[in-house]
Parts: C-alpha cells; sequence; structure tokens
C-alpha cells in the first residue's frame, strides 16, 4: 500500500545560515518531495538545535527525530569505528572517491554494523559520504611537514588530532565556538574548521591568513539516516528514491563547495597579507606515513573499527589507491 | 492541539509555578519533562531531556562563572573594595556632589572586576551607603544611585549575564564583552549627569564632603591613590588578557580569581578563613544558578522540537511594523518579564525566540545582546521583583522596601533613555568591536 | 520513628553540607588548572591537552553534587512575591507544595537520567579527543548522583517541615 505523505525532521551538524544548509535547502529538498510524488518531505533543524550533536543516533532511535545528516566524528568516543569512518586522514585524494566507497564499495555496510551498536539496531542508514575537503586555516605559515612541530592546532574528536599529535603538533581541544577567538589571539596557531568556502563565510580566513588549501586530505563523512520503523512504512520506490537523492544531493553539493572553494582560494592568492599555502608532495607523503600509523592504533581499539578500516582499504586497493 | 494553544500552556504553567514559590529549576524541569512525556512518550521524552540536560555541564563557557563569582567574594571579603573607595572620595576632594558621582565612579571600577551585580551592591552598600547618609546626603539620590551604578557589574565587562548570553544566542562572548564597555559607561554618564544637575539645582541634597584629607591640595591628595593601584593592576591584567588576546574568558578568570587572592596577600588580608568563606558562598551561588539552566535548557530543546521556535519566528516576523520597531518590541517584553521574573528566566525564555528573528531582521546579534544586558539593568531596579533593590535592603535595616523602590524610580527613566539611545544609535555599542576587529 | 526521622534529617543535612564543602575543593582546583594552562602555554609553550577536559569533569561535578548543601540551605532561586501577600500562616503551607512539588519534579528527572547513565557501564562513552577521557561518562552518572541527592536532601527538609523544625531561608546570591 501506498504510505501517507510524511514530513521528517532530520537534525544536521551544520550551522543554522552555512552555505551547506542554504544550498540544500534550496535546491534539494523541493526535490525529494518531487521524486516521491509528495509522500516525503524532509525538514533540515540546525545543529544541536534538538538534541546535542553527539546524540542524535540514540534520538532517532527513540523517535525523538526522525533522522539525522551529520558528521560521525561526534560518535568517535562512543565506539572508534567512527574516527575512521568519519574522516579516514590522507586516505582518499577525492570526496568522490570515498562517496564511492560508501555508494559502491563495502562502506554502508560496516557503516550500520557500527550504527546498529550505538543506536540498539533501531536506525537505518541511507547513505554515507564526504562533501569537501577541509581547508586548515592557519595563522602563521605551515609550509611543510616539519612546520608542524610544536604548533598549537585546534581539533574536535576523531582521529584528526591524534594524527596531529602523532606529526608532533599539540592539538588542542576547544569548542567550535571559541575558534574564531583562539585563532584570533594565537590561543591556537592553526584550526581544523570546515571546508574553504565556509570557513571564508566565518571569517576564520580574515584572522588566519596562511590557510592551507587543499588542506591535509581531512574530508569528514557525513551520514544520513532515519529511524528504523518510520524507514520500513516507507515502500521500496520511495526508499529507493530517498537513498539516490542523498547521493545526487552529495554530488552535487561537493562540486558546488569545490567550484566554491577554488574561486575563493584564487581570489584570496592575489590579495595583500594572505598567503594560500599548498604543501609539496613531499610533505604530504609524510603525512600520509604518520596518518596510516595512527589508522592501525584506531584500529585497535574494537573489531568494528578493525573492520571499518579493513573495508577502507579493501576498497582503496579495488581503485587503485594502494597496492 | 496547535502549537499555539501549547505556548499559551507552557508558559501559564511556568508563571503559575513560580509563582507559587516552586524553585525556578524545578519549574522549568517539572514543564519540560511533562511536555516531553505528553508529546514523546516516556522513552523518548525521558531521553530528550536527558540528554539536554547533560549537554549542560558540557558547556566549557559555563565554567567561568563559579570563577567570576569567587573573584567577587574575594574583593569584598578582604577589604580591598573598601580600601579602594576610602581612596577615591579623598582624592575627590570637596567639589559639590562629590561623593556621589565617586561612588559612580567606583562602582564602574568594581564592575570591571566582577561580573555578578550582588556583591558590588552589598558592598557599596555597606560602605557607601552610610557615609553619603553621614555626611547628610538626600536619603533618595543615595539610595538610587548605589542600586543603579552597583547593577553595572554585569553590564560593564566581565559579566555573567553577557556570558550566559553568548551562550543561548550562539554569538562571541568576547566582543560582547567589547560592545558592551561603552553602554555601561554611557550609563554611568547619565547617572553623573544627573547627580550634578540635582545638587545643582537642589544643594541641600549634597553637603560637602568635609574630613581633613579632602582638604589638601590636589597633588597632595594623590598619594592615598594607593589603595587603587592594585585593584586598577587586577582589572588591567584580566582584561588585557581577554582583549590582548592571550587568554580565553574562562581562563581570563581563572586568572583573576588567582589575582584577586594575590592582591589580598599583597595586603596582607588573606586569610585561609577569608578564603574558605568565599569559596562556600561560590559553591551556594553557582550551585543555584546551574539547576535553572539544566531546566531551562531542556525546555528549550523540547519546545523547538515541537515546532515552538518557528512558530514565534513566524508571529513575530508576520508582525506588520517596521524592523526596528520589532526589536522595540522584545525590549518591551522582557521589560515587563524583568518586573516579577530572574534575569536567568527571562534570558532563556528570550533569548532562543529572539535572537533567529534579530539575525532574520538583519541585526547584529552582539547590539541586541548589548540591548538585552542593559534591559537586564532596569530589571534588577523594576518593583516588585528588583533583586538590587533586594540586595540593599539584606544589608540596611531602616530603610523600607518601599522607599527604595521610590528611589530608583528616577535611575530606571535614565537607564530607558540609555537603552533607547544604543537602540537608535548601534554604533556606540558597536564601534568598539569593529575597532579591536582592525 | 519520629526520632528516627528527626535523625535522618539531622544526618543528611550533615551530608549535604560535607558534600558541598568538600565541592569548594574542586573549585579551588578548577582555578589552579585554568591558570596553570595558561602558564604552560605561555611560560613554556606547551599547552596541556587535558585541562579543559579535567577543568570541566571538575567543574560539573562541584555543581552537581553541590545541590544537596544549596537544599539544606534553601538557597534554590525562586520568586517569593505571594510571601508578602498571603501572610506566613498561608505560606507554610506552600512550603509544603513547593517541597512536595520538588520531590516528584526531581524523582521523575533522576528516572529521566537513569537509563543514560546505567548505560555507559555497559558501553562506556569516552570523549573522542586525543585524550580520549571518561569525562562524557563520568558526567552522566554524576547528573544521576545529583538527582538523588537532591531528593535526599528535599526529603530531609519535608521531615523538618513537619516537624517544625525549618531552617528559615536566606536569599540572594
Ligand atoms: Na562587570
Ligand atoms: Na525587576
Amino acid at each position: 500500500a501506498p504510505s501517507a505523505a510524511e514530513t521528517f525532521t532530520i537534525q544536521t551538524s551544520f550551522n543554522a545560515g552555512d552555505f551547506s544548509t542554504t544550498y540544500l535547502t534550496e535546491n534539494w529538498l523541493p526535490k525529494i518531495k518531487e521524486m516521491t510524488d509528495g509522500r516525503v518531505e524532509i525538514n533540515l533543524t540546525p545543529s544541536g538545535s534538538v538534541v546535542p550533536s553527539k546524540e542524535t543516533p540514540q534520538a532517532v532511535a527513540m523517535g525523538v527525530l526522525d533522522g539525522d545528516w551529520t558528521s560521525v566524528n561526534y560518535f568517535s568516543g562512543q565506539e572508534p569505528a567512527f574516527a575512521i569512518l568519519g574522516d579516514l586522514i590522507s586516505g582518499y585524494d577525492t570526496p568522490a572517491q570515498l562517496l564511492g566507497f560508501c555508494k559502491d564499495g563495502p562502506g554502508e555496510k560496516v557503516w550500520q554494523k557500527a550504527l546498529d551498536a550505538i543506536a540498539d539496531g533501531e536506525v537505518q542508514l541511507i547513505g554515507c559520504g564526504p562533501y569537501s575537503r577541509e581547508a586548515l586555516p592557519a595563522r602563521t605559515p605551515i609550509k611543510t611537514f616539519e612546520d608542524l612541530k610544536g604548533k598549537k592546532i585546534r581539533s574536535p574528536e576523531g582521529l584528526v588530532s591524534a594524527v596531529f599529535a602523532a606529526a608532533g603538533a599539540s592539538p588542542v581541544s576547544i569548542p567550535f565556538s571559541e575558534v574564531y577567538g583562539a585563532l584570533e589571539k594565537g590561543i591556537v596557531d592553526a584550526a581544523d574548521a570546515s571546508a574553504y568556502v565556509n570557513n571564508a563565510a566565518t571569517g576564520l580566513n580574515d584572522v588566519a591568513p596562511y590557510p592551507l588549501y587543499p588542506g591535509i586530505h581531512s574530508m569528514p563523512s557525513m551520514e544520513l539516516t532515519l529511524n528504523k520503523a518510520k524507514f520500513e512504512e516507507m515502500t521500496p520506490e520511495d526508499q529507493k528514491a530517498l537513498r539516490d537523492w542523498f547521493y545526487m544531493a552529495m554530488e552535487d553539493l561537493t562540486n558546488v563547495v569545490h567550484e566554491q572553494d577554488e574561486k575563493l582560494a584564487a581570489e584570496d592568492t592575489k590579495k595583500e597579507g594572505v598567503e594560500v599555502i599548498d604543501w609539496p608532495q613531499e610533505s604530504r607523503d609524510k603525512m600520509r606515513v604518520v596518518a596510516r600509523k595512527e589508522w592501525e592504533k584506531f584500529a585497535e581499539k574494537s573489531d568494528l573499527a578493525k573492520e571499518a578500516l579493513d573495508a577502507n582499504l579493501e576498497y582503496m586497493k579495488t581503485i587503485g589507491l594502494m597496492n | 492541539m496547535g502549537i499555539e494553544y501549547i505556548t499559551i500552556l507552557i508558559v501559564a504553567s511556568l508563571l503559575a509555578l513560580m509563582a507559587i514559590g516552586i524553585p525556578l529549576g524545578v519549574t522549568t524541569l517539572l514543564v519540560s519533562l511533562g511536555t516531553a512525556i505528553l508529546y514523546f512518550g516516556e522513552r523518548a521524552g525521558f531521553f530528550l531531556v536527558s540528554a539536554n540536560v547533560t549537554e549542560v555541564l558540557h558547556k566549557y563557557e559555563l565554567i567561568a562563572v563559579p570563577f567570576f563569582v569567587f573573584m567577587a567574594n574575594v574583593l569584598e571579603r578582604s577589604g580591598i573594595a573598601h580600601t579602594l573607595f576610602e581612596s577615591m572620595a579623598i582624592l575627590g576632594g570637596r567639589f559639590r556632589g562629590s561623593v556621589a558621582v565617586q561612588t559612580t565612579i567606583v562602582a564602574v571600577i568594581l564592575a570591571a572586576m566582577s561580573g555578578i551585580m550582588g556583591g558590588e551592591i552589598v558592598m557599596l552598600g555597606l560602605i557607601a551607603l552610610p557615609q553619603m547618609l553621614r555626611l547628610g546626603y538626600d536619603r533618595k539620590l543615595s539610595i538610587g544611585i548605589i542600586c543603579a551604578a552597583g547593577a553595572l557589574a554585569t553590564l560593564i565587562p566581565p559579566s555573567v549575564v553577557l556570558i550566559v548570553y553568548g551562550l543561548a544566542a550562539q554569538v562571541s562572548i568576547t566582543k560582547l564583552f567589547a560592545a558592551s564597555a561603552v553602554p555601561g559607561l554611557l550609563l554611568a554618564l547619565l547617572f553623573i549627569a544627573y547627580i550634578l544637575v540635582r545638587v545643582r539645582l537642589n544643594p541641600v541634597m549634597a553637603p560637602i564632603y568635609d574630613i581633613p584629607e579632602t582638604g589638601l591640595p590636589f597633588f597632595n591628595r594623590l598619594k592615598f591613590l594607593k589603595g587603587a593601584v592594585l585593584p586598577a593592576v587586577l582589572i588591567t591584567v584580566v582584561l588585557g588578557m581577554i582583549y590582548g588576546g592571550i587568554a580565553t574568558v574562562t581562563e581570563a578568570a581563572a586568572i583573576g580569581a588567582v589575582g584577586a587572592l594575590v592582591v589580598s596577600g599583597i595586603q596582607q588580608r588573606l586569610s585561609w578563613t577569608m578564603m574558605r568563606n568565599a569559596m562556600r558562598q561560590t559553591v551556594l551561588t553557582v550551585g543555584s544558578i546551574i539547576w535553572l539552566v539544566l531546566g531551562a535548557v531542556s525546555l528549550i530543546g523540547i519546545y523547538n522540537r515541537i515546532g515552538g521556535g518557528d512558530f514565534l519566528r513566524d508571529l513575530l516576523g508576520s508582525l506588520d511594523i517596521a524592523p526596528i520597531m520589532v526589536i522595540v518590541v522584545m525590549m518591551l517584553i522582557v521589560m515587563v518579564l524583568g518586573t516579577f521574573l530572574e534575569w536567568i528566566a527571562i534570558l532563556f525564555i528570550t533569548v532562543p525566540i529572539f535572537a533567529p528573528v534579530v539575525a532574520d531582521l538583519g541585526y547584529d546579534p552582539i547590539w541586541f545582546g548589548v540591548l538585552f544586558a542593559m534591559n537586564i539593568q532596569i530589571y534588577y531596579l523594576s518593583p516588585p521583583f528588583g533583586p538590587a533593590c533586594f540586595f540593599l535592603k539584606s544589608v540596611t535595616k531602616d530603610i523600607e522596601l518601599q522607599e527604595i523602590f521610590a528611589a530608583v524610580l528616577p535611575f530606571i527613566a535614565l537607564q530607558a533613555v540609555g537603552l533607547f539611545l544604543v537602540l537608535f544609535f548601534p554604533q556606540i555599542a558597536l564601534w568598539l568591536p569593529s575597532m579591536l576587529g582592525n | 520513628m519520629s526520632k528516627f526521622l528527626s535523625r535522618y534529617a539531622a544526618a543528611m543535612d550533615r551530608a549535604s553540607v560535607f558534600i558541598g564543602h568538600a565541592c569548594s575543593a574542586l573549585f579551588f582546583a578548577c582555578i589552579f588548572f585554568s591558570a596553570l594552562e595558561v602558564v604552560m602555554r605561555y611560560g613554556f609553550d606547551h599547552p596541556t591537552s587535558w585541562s579543559i577536559e579535567l577543568t570541566m569533569a571538575l567543574c560539573a561535578m562541584a555543581w552537581v553534587l553541590s545541590v544537596g548543601y544549596v537544599t539544606e540551605r534553601n538557597r534554590h532561586i525562586s520568586i517569593t512575591m505571594l510571601e508578602l501577600m498571603v501572610g506566613p500562616r498561608v505560606w507554610h503551607w506552600f512550603r509544603l507544595m513547593q517541597i512536595i512539588a520538588a520531590i516528584v519534579t526531581v524523582s521523575v528527572f533522576a528516572m529521566a537520567v537513569w537509563d543514560p547513565a546505567l548505560r555507559v557501564f555497559w558501553r562506556p562513552e569516552y570523549s573522542g579527543t586525543s585524550l580520549n577521557s571518561i569525562q562524557p561518562s563520568l558526567l552522566k552518572v554524576l547528573i544521576l548522583i545529583g538527582a538523588i541527592l537532591y531528593v535526599l536532601q528535599l526529603l530531609a527538609n519535608l521531615i523538618r517541615w513537619v516537624q517544625g523544625t525549618e531552617k528559615a531561608s536566606t536569599h540572594g546570591h
């Protein structure tokens, strides 16, 4: 039987007024309604508006939220697998490759397992993957891998802070709301923040005139989920439409954000007093060696983490990123 | 049931429960638990409340509150504030109305050291008020100036009100601090101007401060400045750390707390008992604030989830008036709430609703935060629930509450003037942060 | 029975005050570690990775566990406007209503935080930062302990109301 029209309330990890939120709301929310003949509508709410960011899987399981569309680094304290799924630093070159890991590779399967572990099997994964490469706003020039040594770098949960620590930097865990002030005042030298376009919008590039772009191959992955009971009430066609819609939206967002990033970075390069730094290949290789050691360490933290890493390595081989 | 009825029901039950004297933290918890269970059932409702409440404990910025409370307690108990007042009074000499003007100036200096209102009013009430009355100053003028100037503690940075506003509205606390400094001084100047005009018109209100020291030539009086040196150093260090880019507000507050101990040590007023009592008082103050925040935050989360935020935004957005008038309406709502609610309750009821509307209308949330803090100044004085008046009453036996309320009325008018000046000339607030930004 | 109850009230009061006083030591530690962080950063160019998480855990512990002390001293913020209007005799019955409302609410609240607190025992939750401390689990358990302390002290206050040995409420902060 065709299910009745339903509006899903989905909490995101975007801040209200972000480039990404605005873009999705204007361009993609109308499309899901179209694709399901009005049976499915989505209402996106900003980060932390209903429950704290790291509680969304539980909230979806309980039906407080219908779903989440969120960066999964927040869950790394609950299940180390999410540190690997959330941002496998120096693993992939482009967001498209990592989206492929989810869409065509073994990504969704292991992801669903990790979700089941923290959300009692009541949350259904719709799709996963990144939409951007993070830039690294810095207030002092970090031109090579060696320059990382001794630098104070704001980094949130997950693999990122471990990798920075291993590279000789001091990871400082300050809340995202304090990043601007901390960079402005030199409490940190650099901050793992967001895509170049988002950093520009929040003014981070103004207080940190030496942004690393492209960054250090940090690509935070997001998930779209639904409450399992709600998902099972949908027709198979609508379920498929939702998944297709998610990947189409993410691919589009990837392209748009990349375009914006490139444009802004090119403009900033010409500006007086701003230096957009692109690491030489040699530094990127050194970073990769350090990062891979940290992957291994995180993989030892739980069986699921091991499984998540193995799935990634296997997929990297099939697409020729590793031998 | 539509969201409009639920909103009315929530507000009505909050007001009813608060009115019969149930602690505000319990009231908000009760209403949020009730709403959550009705809407989502027991399991999901319980989860929603517990997730939001636990998150409050992760708010780094909230840690500054106990530090500032402790710092204020040390300054008050160690007598540093007392010394400061004496030196300032002597420095002022025999100018008519000088003691009233100095009380205002001392209040501003104390306000730059302390982030909470209570301690400062108690201190001024204990030290300045008896002096002014002894010298034959008009009772109403003296009482009014102490309540109004004492309240500046939470407008002139650092300020607990601005910290909690910054948390609720998700804006930079450092910028809020920078933006509130000039409006704070503006209010102080309005108070001083008012004093000078009143005593010119009616000299009986303010006799000359006639002790031998004030008769000395100005240059000789300068040596009495020494009581003000260490507090001045402390202020410079704390504010310098915040604006000079050395530390976060929380860290600066910790340094301030340590600094207050050091200053009282240098002045040989540091004792184990003093420190212990100051800290116990801090535990009680902060312990009572935190339960208020816990309840309020969980109520906001639930209200948002059931569509309350959108509803109120639409409601305010659909008002067919100029954008600036929407701000005026908001300010009037805060003013009315301020006659009978605690500031934290007002903040948590209004800010989550108002802040997004302010942004939608294209106004700066920092500016709105300053307006909010200025409105809280009015709240401190306005009867029947005027905490500044209660604090003063708690230290003076022979003054009735009614007399205090009558005395603060002209100052409420001055605060309103200041509020509307900043409302129609936002540069007053935004000029300093824009200067610091470059 | 009545003797037993007043003994409970006295013992609970003592326990709450003792824990409350202990909380002041936690705040001292908070101040110390926050100030130390600044010194480490500028004095030794070596910011710590643990200072923020530790300070937050200590502070959270202090302000949750001080609840018994705050309740014993009747320092929870409330509006007492009606006291002047209804007079002391009627207000006395209002006091009973306030205590009972608080007991019911905080008990339900304790039930709400019960499951998340127990959950961390079989599925511990870490901060996920480079320090990866146990802080999130700790806070979930703390809030339950705080709620229980709150109810226990409210029961002591209820006994004092019945036996007419209530302490005068002290206002302001
Ligand atoms: Na202040
Ligand atoms: Na008032």
